[in-house]
């Protein structure tokens, strides 16, 4: 399989940020459904709800554009590198709400990015190597 | 026992997401790996994975497991749900390496489990 190029990278890095973007859709309209807690009397009320919600269904849209997106991605790397790498937005969404919100990141949260940074990393130069990662 | 049925859900909703992953790429290792400078090239990958059963068999999975998933987003207290959620690159390693071959070495491992650790303590932080 291939190797985690830059042109790699960043395809994955897109489907991050679309994941990121469907997910707020999403959250949205679950939120409007006023739905707290669900029980098995209320899922078919629930899912009911969920459904005919815009939000959801552009969420939904945005989810399904992104299928395209990670197709081509995994055409080009193994699937044990292409999910590990597609968590750069556990790293991107903190540091642009530092950014923007002026939210502030406690010292355990940065360790936490630091250690997904250098894992992305590991495993992206897993398919650089000789030895049974790439080929 | 609130929180119980909560991980059982997140590892519901797991399942059914690596599974449907592995159907993905099933899909996509049996298509001629597209030259993504050629847009025809390109359309004929699209066409051809869109056309292949695994592709839809994945999709509905992953369906599943978004439903799941939903559940467990409308519970109140999510802070479970995230570094549960965390070991599906694990589950996904060791899946991709029994259903589809993938090769696994030092630091495609170390790389994974950092990864791993690394969401656990965003997620609880």
């Amino acid at each position: 399989m291939g190797k985690v190029t830059l042109k790699v990278f960043l395809l994955i890095v897109m489907t991050d940020i679309n994941e990121s973007i469907a997910q707020l859709f999403l959250k949205k309209g679950l939120v409007n459904t006023g739905v707290t807690s669900v029980t098995f009397q209320n899922m078919a009320e629930f899912f009911l709800k969920v459904f005919s919600s815009p939000l959801v269904w552009l969420g939904i849209l945005v989810f399904l554009v992104n299928l395209l997106l990670w197709l081509t991605v995994l055409s080009r790397v193994d699937l044990s590198v292409a999910s590990p790498v597609g968590s750069t937005s556990y790293i991107f969404v903190p540091i642009l709400a530092v950014c923007f919100l002026h939210e502030t990141i406690n010292p355990l949260r940065w360790a936490g990015i630091v250690l997904i940074i250098a894992g992305i990393h590991f495993v992206s130069r897993s398919t650089h190597t000789k030895e049974d990662g790439g080929t | 026992m609130i929180k119980l049925k909560i991980v059982m859900l997140i590892l519901l909703a797991e399942f059914w997401g690596v599974a449907g992953q592995i159907f993905y790429k099933k899909s996509v290792n049996s298509i001629e790996t597209p030259n993504l400078r050629d847009i025809k090239s390109y359309v004929k990958f699209l066409k051809s994975v869109l056309a292949a059963p695994a592709t839809w068999i994945g999709f509905s999975f992953i369906t599943v497991g978004f439903l799941v998933w939903f559940l467990v987003l409308a519970q109140a207290d999510l802070s479970l749900a995230f570094p549960i959620d965390s070991m599906q690159y694990v589950l996904t390693l060791v899946a991709a390496h029994i259903f589809l071959g993938e090769k696994v070495n030092r630091l495609k491992l170390t790389g994974t489990i950092l990864v791993m650790g690394g969401i656990l303590l965003v997620a609880i932080s």
